[in-house]
Formats: C-alpha cells, structure tokens, sequence
C-alpha cells in the first residue's frame, strides 16, 4: 500500500515534530497563555541541557536524577528570569500602562538582553563547541516496529509530551492556580481586582513553562547526543511558528501544529535538500498569518 | 536644505545659532575624524569607522519603520543582506561598478520589501512582528542555500571597490569618505523624512492606527512606504558593505544582526534619529573599545542593553527631548512666522 520509505520519513517527521511539540508547550504557556512575550526560552532550554550535562560528567547518577536535576534549574532560571527581565517592568499598575505597547516591547527587549547574555555567558564557560553527551546516557537505541526503525528517545519524548500536555491542561483548567493564571492572562487589573496575587501567579507560570523547557533541553540533548550554547535557537523559532500556528494561546493546538510542521519538513526532505527544510516552516508561518490570523486552533480575536 | 533659505529673515540671528550642532557634526564627520584616521593611519580604524558609519546608516533605517511608525520590525538584516548580495553579484557576475550597483542594491531591497510588505501589511502589533522575522529568515535561507546563484555559505568575493564613474575611491581616506558621503546624505533623507508631515502622519499610525484611519490618514499605504523606504536604505547600507569589505557571506545577515539594529535603535529611543545614531555608534564602538575584555564584550553588550532599557525605558535620547532638538537647531519648518505658513505654528517639513 505505502512505500515503507514514506512511512519511515513519516515517522522521522513525527519524532521531529515530538520535539518541537516539546518546546512549543512551556513556550506556549508563557508566552500565549499569559501574553507575555519571552525570547528568553530557547536559553532556558540550553540551560537544562548544560545543568544535565554537568551532573552527568561530575556524579554519572541514574538519568531519572539527570532529568530532577535540569528541571529544578529550570525552575531555577524561569524563576530569576522572571525577577530580572519581568518584575522591573511592571513597576506602573495602571491600566494604561499595562495595556501599552511600550511595556510589552520593553519586556520582549529585557528578556532578548537577558538571552544574550546567558548565551555568551554559556559560550566562555562551555566553549561555543558542540560537546557530546555521554555514550551510555543517550536515548536512541534503535527499535523496530513493523516496517519502521524508531529509537527509544522517540517513545521516551512522546511519553513526557504526551504527560506534559494532559498535566498541563489539568492544571489550566482543573486547578485553582489554573484559574488564577487564565484570570491574570485574560485581564490583569480585573485579576487584581478579584483578589488574585498576579505577580505569584506570573512567577508560578513562569516556573512551570521554564521547568517545560529545561526538561525539552536536557532530552533533546540526550536524544541527538549533543549539547552547545547555541542550540535553543532553532527549536525556539519552531516552537513559536507551532505557537502562533496553533493559535497563541491554545496549548494542544500548538502541539498538532508542531506535529504537523515536523511531518512537513520531513517528508520536504524527500524532495528538496535538507538546507531548505526550515522554509516549510517559515512558509507555513506567512501562510498561517494571512489566511488563518487566528491560528488554526486559537480563539476568535478582534484584531490581527 | 530649502526649508533654511525660507525661513524668515528676522530669525537670522537664531538661525545663525541654531545650525551650530548640525554644522559641529559635519566637521567632525567630513573633518575632525578623517584628519584623526590619517594622523594614526591604520586599516583597523578605518574599517571600525567605515562599519559605524554603516550601522548608523542601518539604525536610522530601522527607526524609520520600528520607531516612527512603531512597526516591529525583526527581519531587517535581510535587506541589507538583499543590498549586498545585489551589489556583490552584479559586480562579480556583471562586472559593474559602485556607481551603478549602490542605487541598484537600494531599489532591489526596496523591490523585495514591496513585494513582503504586499501581503503582510495588514497584521498588526506582535503578528506583523512575527511575520518580518519569518521574512527575514526565508531571505536569509535563500542567501544561505541558493548556493548556484548567491555561491551560499561561501560568500561572493567583490573585486571592485568605491569608485564614482569610473574614478577609483578604493584608497582608505576616499573610500571613508565615500561611505560617510552617502551616509550623511542617506541620514539627511531619513531626518527630513522623520521631521516633516509625513513623519508626523506615520506617528499617528503609531500611536493609534485606528483613530488615525479615521482621521483620513491612509494607514495601509503610509505603513508600505516607511517599510519599503527603510528597506532601501538598508540595502544602500548593504551595498556599502559589500564594496567595502570585497567579501560577503549570508553570516553578515542572520537574525541576530536584526536584533543587534533593533537594539541600537532601542537604546538609542524609539523614535529619535538622533538617538538611533548614538545608539548605533555605542553598540559598534563599545565592543572594540572592550576587545581587551576579550570574551566578556558581548556580555557586555547584552548588559548594557539591559540597563538601558531598565534604566532609560525612554532611551538614551528620548523623543520628545530629540524633537525638541530638532526643531531647536533645524528649526526652519517650525518657525512661528514664515511665508509658508504664516503666523501659525509650523509642525514640521512639508
């Protein structure tokens, strides 16, 4: 019926776009649910992989300890994160000021400042090279289901994908702090005014989705075996394609469209060189933009 | 400068005054810097200098687009990248010269931009944002991947340097001349521009663009032309490099060069030319003036974007002081009296 080839290109592309899913998840959470806009996120993701890394070659612990350890650093930087970059620029409550154009560019510009910053930072502690990750610790013994060759990293990503986005829509929507951050993200004053601590609820989110990303680096690192200062880059620009996609605010409308954009460039990868494949994406995105302006999944918005 | 030789003769003795800034500038410019270059007489400065002078070029592009008409603009580099590669390969597959690839390499960026900005013009805030930085990216993969036509990561040697019909600017003092002749004039255009009415027009699109619609103000169009505009003066500033440096690849261009222009005109402020300048010569300058800091210096840069927006949210030179500035030293346009526009108060070049 199908030409296994196109079947192992499909399952390539589904494992691609598990990862993207991934990231796309905590990145989704912060930046659509709450609306703010973090470039700060792919180094959140570095630094999960580094923190991993470093445990790894200092104690060599079982990888369930490897995984703890990034996510509570990851808790770690989307904490200070949101101290440094976040906190000083709500310092007016006024309606106004909350409202303006300014402080939201403001805060797209601090957190961009802040990933320059860790990234070089990374780069004199690390070195700008690639370094690998330890023989024993990568996730990608190869796994054969029926005509496909798969590797255990891609069940492994897929479980955590899959754990995330239930645990996550439970949150949102089952909790009281699920509420509280829907509350702060639909209207801030009127959250405020309820009775809801918005500053807690914003580093709450934050915590959350950095712990999303951080755990993405470490297993993206343990999956492709290499870990460099540079990598949250093109993950984060997926990720946020997957996010404006699936609509800004609509956590499993960003996963499908993270799915959909991995199976793209992979079966892209079919016909064009693999250098181009970044323009399905792109692409995607401009298409997206114009046709559908509210995402292929994202409520009704008043203006595009 | 027509707007000088109308304003009215009573002001002459302010005026006399009011060109002080403006006239220092271009001493230090045309004078003060090339003599201080020639006194030390190294290629290094020369190139700094050169690249500052193109970066100042840039920023001002940018805050043509991002701070007077408040679109957020994350793809830039890529015009200036569409600037160079025009100029690169007509000179290497062609063989013309820089008098006829500089306004080239201009009009094919301010092509390109059209063609974008067709489609794109209608989103608004963060969409529109998004959609220049897929834009830029495509360009940048075409430059990256097209590897028959833009040699791809190789780069394209440019064998020819500055000349103007013919006569050969190539020697360092002429070629920093060259690029601070076209710089100064591109700035003037950008300032006049950013002064006048339609500067005016483009701050209301800024401000509200809903309201200004309403009021008449054409905001779809107005929008395509500060974006197609500040393109062009891109790609002039990537025509620039190209001859300058004889050698281009796609690296020059990637998005972090976009965020670096984005960063010069936000320390700068959003919306002040003069600031986009400061900003500019701060961003170039300070990390050569850090290279005994060796790796920290970009550090440094990401930290000194920080505090300037923590510190100076209005950045260095905010608008309103810059306006003020303007209107004080190149007042022309907004004198009281004049026979433009009589007893009423002037806002600005027509």
């Amino acid at each position: 019926m199908f030409d296994p080839y196109y079947l192992q290109q499909l399952a390539i592309g589904l494992s691609l776009g598990m990862t993207y899913a991934l990231m796309a998840i905590g990145f989704t959470l912060i930046f659509g649910v709450l609306n703010v806009v973090n470039f700060a996120h792919g180094e959140i993701y570095t630094l999960g992989a580094f923190a991993g890394l470093v445990l790894i070659s200092a104690t060599a612990p079982p990888i369930v300890a490897v995984i703890l350890g990034a996510l509570a650093i990851g808790a770690l930087a989307g904490f200070s994160l949101e101290r440094i970059a976040f906190k000083p620029f709500r310092r007016f409550t006024d309606e106004a000021s909350l409202k303006s154009r300014a402080m939201r560019e403001s805060t797209l510009l601090s957190s961009l400042a802040v990933s320059i910053v860790v990234r070089e930072a990374l780069e004199i502690v690390f070195g700008s090279q690639m370094r690998s990750v330890p023989f024993e610790y990568l996730i990608n013994t190869p796994v054969r289901v029926g005509p496909v060759i798969l590797v255990t990293g891609d069940f492994i990503i897929f479980g955590v994908a899959a754990a995330m986005l239930i645990g996550l829509q439970y949150l949102l929507t089952r909790t009281r702090v699920g509420l509280a951050i829907r509350a702060v993200s639909n209207n801030p004053l009127g959250a405020k005014y309820v009775g809801i601590d918005t500053d807690r609820t914003i580093i709450t989110t934050f915590v959350v989705g950095s712990m999303m990303g951080a755990a993405a680096g470490i297993l993206m690192g343990l999956y492709y075996g290499a870990v460099f200062p540079a990598m949250g880059f093109t993950p984060g620009i997926k990720a946020f394609v997957a996010m404006v996609m699936g609509g800004l605010s609509s956590i499993p409308g960003a996963v499908i469209c993270a799915l959909i954009l991995g199976i793209s460039e992979s079966m892209a990868t079919t016909f064009v060189s693999s250098g181009w494949s970044d323009m399905v994406a792109y692409g995607f995105l401009i298409l997206t933009l114009i046709f559908f302006p509210n995402g292929l999944f994202g409520a009704r918005r008043e203006r595009v | 400068m027509n707007a000088f030789e109308t304003a009215a003769p009573a002001d002459g003795l302010s005026r006399r005054r009011g060109l002080l800034v403006p006239a220092l500038i271009l001493l230090l410019v045309f004078a003060a810097l090339p003599a201080l270059l020639a006194g030390f007489d190294k290629g290094y400065f020369y190139q700094i200098a050169n690249l500052a002078l193109i970066f100042v070029l840039l920023s001002a592009s940018m805050h043509l687009v991002t701070g007077v008409a408040g679109l957020l603009h994350l793809g830039h580099a890529a015009f200036y990248g569409v600037g160079a590669y025009t100029a690169a390969l007509l000179t290497s597959k062609l063989g013309l010269g820089f008098t006829v690839t500089l306004p080239l390499s201009g009009l094919v960026a301010a092509l390109v931009a059209f063609l974008v900005a067709l489609p794109t013009m209608r989103l608004v805030s963060i969409y529109f944002a998004v959609a220049t930085l897929a834009i830029g990216q495509m360009l940048y993969l075409v430059m990256l991947n097209w590897v028959d036509f833009t040699k791809g990561p190789n780069g394209v040697i440019v064998s020819k340097g500055f000349e103007l019909f013919g006569v050969s600017l190539s020697g360092r003092l002429a070629a920093y001349y060259t690029v601070a002749t076209v710089v100064t004039l591109s700035v003037i255009a950008i300032g006049r521009l950013s002064h006048s009415y339609y500067g005016n027009a483009l701050r209301s699109i800024r401000e509200d663009d809903q309201c200004a619609d309403a009021m008449g103000v054409s905001t779809v169009r107005l929008k395509m032309e500060a974006f197609t505009l500040s393109a062009f003066f891109a790609g002039v500033a990537g025509g620039l490099w190209a001859h300058m440096t004889g050698y281009i690849s796609p690296g020059d261009f990637k998005f972090s060069e976009s965020i670096l222009i984005l960063a010069m005109v936000v320390v700068g402020g959003l919306g002040s030319l003069p600031g986009a300048v400061i900003g500019a010569l701060l961003l170039i300058l300070l990390p050569e003036g850090l290279r005994a800091l060796g790796d920290f210096r970009n550090i440094m840069v990401g930290l000194v974007m920080f505090l300037s927006i923590l510190l100076l949210p209005k950045g260095l030179l905010g608008e309103v002081s810059a306006l003020r500035l303007v209107r004080q030293q190149l007042g022309a346009a907004w004198r009281t009296t004049g026979p433009a526009n009589g007893k009423g108060e002037g806002i600005g070049w027509r």
